[in-house]
């Protein structure tokens, strides 16, 4: 194995503990979501409950009664992949893992370990970018899981095509993606695991107001498509099976740019004391 | 040895090596060469830019000015080269604590390259107990971290070794192995550079030091040599009267005299002294040997009296 592929074996192995909890959370939080489905009454049930539902809870979770009433069982189980929630647990896993393992190594010197040999800082860079890429994939394929041992449970009425899973998989690993790219860039930046955190949880949280309050107040339309969760829209995905070429790119940029200018800055800058 | 070392005789050369962080200067204009196969002590007190001079021998950080060379490889432009064949002793607090020992010196053996030939010899003689390595190093106790921290840095026998403070939190038995380990090491023609606040460990251990002080180099010169230079103190017990001419021998200062004994402080060559008593009638002579601690002290208080520059003893070493 090259040294980068064990550096990010042992970065990966690291957190591990708390990245398998995430996971089981993801996975246990999409797991309800056919569960609930079922108990509420179909989609018709969940369309009209949605109605019953102000607009600022209905923009909370990126959909309209409509769509539900529509698209049906799949239209619902996106709620899943766009609850807060779901949301909160993916950039919690993406979060911890950049800020852990760049910021955080300077911060404790463990980072010291590769430097002192003959590895770059682009090869101790690298590991920490396949580690973001890892996590991304395991992160999205969770979600599905959960749901589809769900539908295994509760059965509920409708249909779910379950290749259409790959589509909304991908939309959510590139999510993911999107976070660690600028997370790395911060981390890469800041001398405590604790600023880059609280960096990078200040930019996730003003991109996902953007987004909502755009949604609602239709002054601020231009400025959605600054928010990375613009580019987020798993429901065409699972009900079409459908990805916007567009998003894909727009989110694979983001992710790309925030780690090449995550290794800019860490390629340049002192390791701190 | 690697093959790319042959022919190479500098280990490490900084020149104008100067880093500053806004307004204030860590380190200043530091040149210093460092010859391979020798055992090279880095001393200066806390502050002084010791640890500093360290991190950018290292690439930890970039220098405002200057450059620091390893092996003729530049160490920030060129770290990956420069790093090849060195071993660096990681603080003992800045290793995995979730990793058991036997998996850190395996994933460090790994990013070296090479394969830790050493590290048989090096547990055995710093006498680590080999059912702790399957322990996590969150257990260990300061002491066992700093063990396995050398082990790490030297298991893979690099041509040169750059040690902040080796023996910190070694008891002295394992202190002197480690010391002898050095020796053997160097007699094997690695090359050491190492600080320590230990001034009789350097002093037993090195054959050359540089000191530095508020960022500056003030001395770079072997023990022998400051030593030789260093004022020293001397006391004489004449047969009569304490002749009057004791007082114009050169280098030589009468610190106080009684009717038969003269206290004298010596400060370069000896032999000046040596020939003027050899025509006196002297019951006895003392004088006291040199040692790094009082040398060192010298630059301290030199500092603490707010002196500009040290002895003269220094300020020609300064770029050796």
């Amino acid at each position: 194995m090259s040294v980068v592929g064990r550096m990010t074996e042992r970065l990966l192995r690291r957190g591990i503990v708390g990245f398998v909890a995430l996971l089981l959370g993801i996975t246990l939080f999409e797991l309800v979501q056919p569960i609930i489905a079922k108990s509420l009454g179909g989609p018709q049930a969940l369309g009209s409950l949605l109605q019953a539902l102000p607009p600022a809870f209905q923009a909370l979770v990126k959909t309209r009664p409509e769509f539900i009433t529509v698209s049906g069982l799949a239209g619902y189980l996106t709620l899943g992949f766009t609850h807060p929630l779901f949301l909160v647990l993916i950039a919690s896993a993406i979060i911890g893992f950049a800020t852990r393992t760049l910021a955080g190594e300077m911060e404790r010197g463990t980072i010291q370990l590769p430097l002192a040999r003959p590895v770059s800082r682009l090869q101790v860079y690298a590991a920490r970018v396949l580690g973001i890429a890892v996590e991304s994939l395991v992160l999205a394929v969770a979600a599905p899981v959960g749901i589809m041992l769900g539908l295994q449970i509760a059965h509920p009425a409708g249909t779910v095509i379950y290749r259409y899973f790959v589509p909304t998989a991908i939309t959510t690993a590139l999510l993911a993606w999107a976070i660690g790219g600028l997370t790395l860039l911060g981390s890469a930046a800041a001398n405590t695991s604790g600023r880059a955190v609280g960096w990078a949880t200040g930019a996730f949280a003003v991109f996902y107001f953007v987004d909502y309050f755009a949604s609602l107040w239709h002054p601020l339309k231009p400025l959605d498509p600054l928010s990375i969760f613009h580019y987020y829209n798993p429901a065409p995905a699972l009900v079409h099976g459908t990805l916007s070429w567009s998003d894909v790119l727009v989110l694979l940029a983001v992710g790309a740019a925030g780690s090449l200018a995550g290794l800019a800055v860490f390629a340049r800058r002192d390791l701190p004391t | 040895m690697s093959d790319g070392r042959r022919g190479v005789e500098t280990a490490i050369a900084t020149r104008g090596l100067t880093k500053r962080y806004g307004h204030v200067a860590a380190l200043t204009d530091v040149t210093l060469t460092v010859p391979v196969g020798t055992i090279y002590g880095f001393l200066g007190p806390n502050g002084a830019g010791k640890t500093t001079t360290i991190r950018l021998l290292m690439g930890f950080i970039k220098p405002t000015a200057g450059t620091a060379g390893i092996f003729g490889h530049d160490t920030w432009r060129d770290g990956v080269a420069a790093r090849q064949d060195l071993g660096f002793l990681v603080p003992a607090d800045a290793l995995y604590p979730d990793m058991s020992g036997q998996a850190l010196l395996a994933y460090a053996a790994r990013l070296s390259g090479r394969p830790p030939t050493l590290q048989a010899p090096l547990l055995k003689a710093l006498e680590f107990p080999e059912e702790a390595l399957g322990r996590r190093l969150g257990t260990y106790s300061k002491g066992m971290r700093q063990k396995l921290a050398l082990v790490a840095a030297i298991q893979h026998d690099p041509a040169l070794l750059i040690l902040d403070e080796p023996t910190d939190g070694l008891d002295p038995l394992i202190q002197r192995r480690f010391e002898e380990f050095l020796r053997e090491l160097n007699a094997r023609g690695r090359t050491i550079f190492m600080s320590s606040h230990d001034l009789a460990e350097v002093e037993r251990v090195c054959e050359r030091v540089a000191v530095v002080r508020d960022g500056h180099l003030v001395a770079a010169e072997t023990i022998a040599g400051l030593k030789r230079l260093h004022r020293r103190t001397a006391s004489v017990t004449f047969a009569g009267p304490v002749p009057d001419a004791i007082a114009h021998v050169p280098h030589v200062a009468l610190l106080a005299r009684s009717a038969h004994r003269a206290d004298l402080a010596i400060e370069g060559d000896l032999n000046p002294l040596l020939r003027f008593l050899a025509t006196q009638q002297v019951s006895d002579f003392v004088l006291a040997p040199p040692r790094l601690e009082d040398i060192f002290l010298d630059f301290y208080g030199a500092s603490a009296n707010g002196r500009a520059e040290p002895e003269p003893a220094a300020s020609g070493a300064a770029k050796s």
